[in-house]
C-alpha cells in the first residue's frame, strides 16, 4: 500500500500532515500508542523542513510518501531545500543533564532516531530525502472484526 | 491548544487542553506569560485534556522550567497521559519536572 501527501512549507500545512498520518493509521489498523508516534515522528520531521530548509518566505512544497510492505511502515519524506543531514548534522542530545543545562532545542531527530527503527537519509537528484523505517508487530495492529 | 489559567488556593494552575504542537507553540508561548511572570510560584500544569506534544511544546515547558529554577518557584505536572507521558521519557524530560 502506497499514499503520498504534498505540503506547502508551512506551519499552518501540519493540520494536513495530521489528517494524513491518522487516516493512514485507521487504514492500516495501528493501535492508538504507535499512531501517536508516527504522528509525533512526522510532525518532527516535517517541521524541520518548514523552518530550516528554504529561505524565509519562500514557498515551496515538500512530498511525504508512506509505504507498507509486509511488516514494515516506510516514510520518505523529500524536499528541494539546501542539502542538509539531520541523521549525521543533528547536535547530540543529553539527556540527563539538569534543567539548567538542557539547551532549548535540538530534540525534533532525536525523538525520530528514539522512536523509528531505522533512520536514513541521502541528497539525490537535487532532494534532500529522509527515510524513516518502523516495524509493525502483529500487536500494532488492533483487531478487527465484521459485524453484520 | 488551549491553556487556562487560574487561582487555586495560593498556587498558580494551568490547564492545558489540546494539541502542544508546532502549530499550537506561537500562541502558546504567549498565553503562557502570566506564567512566566510568576516564575517565582508553585505552578501546577494539568495535562489531563493535552492529547498531544512535540519538541515544540517540550520547548516551551522547558523555558518555563528554567524561569522557576531562576527564580525559586516550582512546577507541579499532573495528569498526564500515557502517550505524552512517553514523549516526556523518551527525551529525558521526565526527570526535569515533578508528576504527580
Amino acid at each position: 500500500m502506497e499514499r503520498q501527501l504534498t505540503l506547502y512549507n508551512r506551519v499552518e500545512e501540519l493540520s494536513r500532515l495530521t489528517e494524513f498520518v491518522e487516516q493512514l493509521c485507521d487504514e492500516l489498523s495501528l493501535d492508538a500508542v504507535l499512531s501517536f508516534n508516527l504522528n509525533l515522528v512526522l510532525e518532527e520531521a516535517v517541521t524541520n523542513v518548514v523552518n530550516y530548509a528554504y529561505p524565509p518566505g519562500e514557498e515551496h512544497t515538500l512530498t511525504l510518501k508512506a509505504q507498507a510492505e509486509g511488516d514494515m511502515l516506510t516514510f520518505i519524506l523529500r524536499d528541494q531545500g539546501k542539502p542538509f543531514d539531520p541523521v549525521a548534522q543533528a547536535p547530540d542530545v543529553d539527556t540527563t543533564l539538569p534543567a539548567s543545562e538542557r539547551p532549548i532545542g535540538g530534540l525534533g531527530i532525536y525523538i525520530i532516531k528514539q522512536i523509528m527503527d531505522e533512520v536514513s537519509y541521502q541528497y539525490l537528484d537535487g532532494s534532500n530525502e529522509l527515510t524513516m523505517k518502523k516495524k509493525i508487530s502483529q500487536q500494532q495492529q488492533t483487531e478487527t472484526t465484521d459485524t453484520e | 491548544m488551549t491553556l487556562t489559567i487560574a487561582e487555586d488556593n495560593g498556587t498558580l494552575t494551568g490547564a492545558l487542553a489540546g494539541r502542544l504542537d508546532t502549530a499550537a507553540a506561537a500562541q502558546f508561548a504567549k498565553d503562557m506569560q502570566p506564567l512566566i511572570d510568576n516564575a517565582h510560584r508553585h505552578i501546577l500544569l494539568d495535562c489531563e485534556r493535552l492529547t498531544f506534544i512535540s519538541s515544540s511544546g517540550l520547548r516551551l515547558l522547558l523555558t518555563l522550567r528554567k524561569e522557576t529554577q531562576s527564580k525559586g518557584g516550582d512546577i507541579t505536572i499532573k495528569n498526564v497521559p500515557a502517550e505524552v507521558k512517553q514523549v516526556f521519557t523518551i527525551t529525558g524530560f521526565y526527570t526535569l519536572f515533578h508528576f504527580v
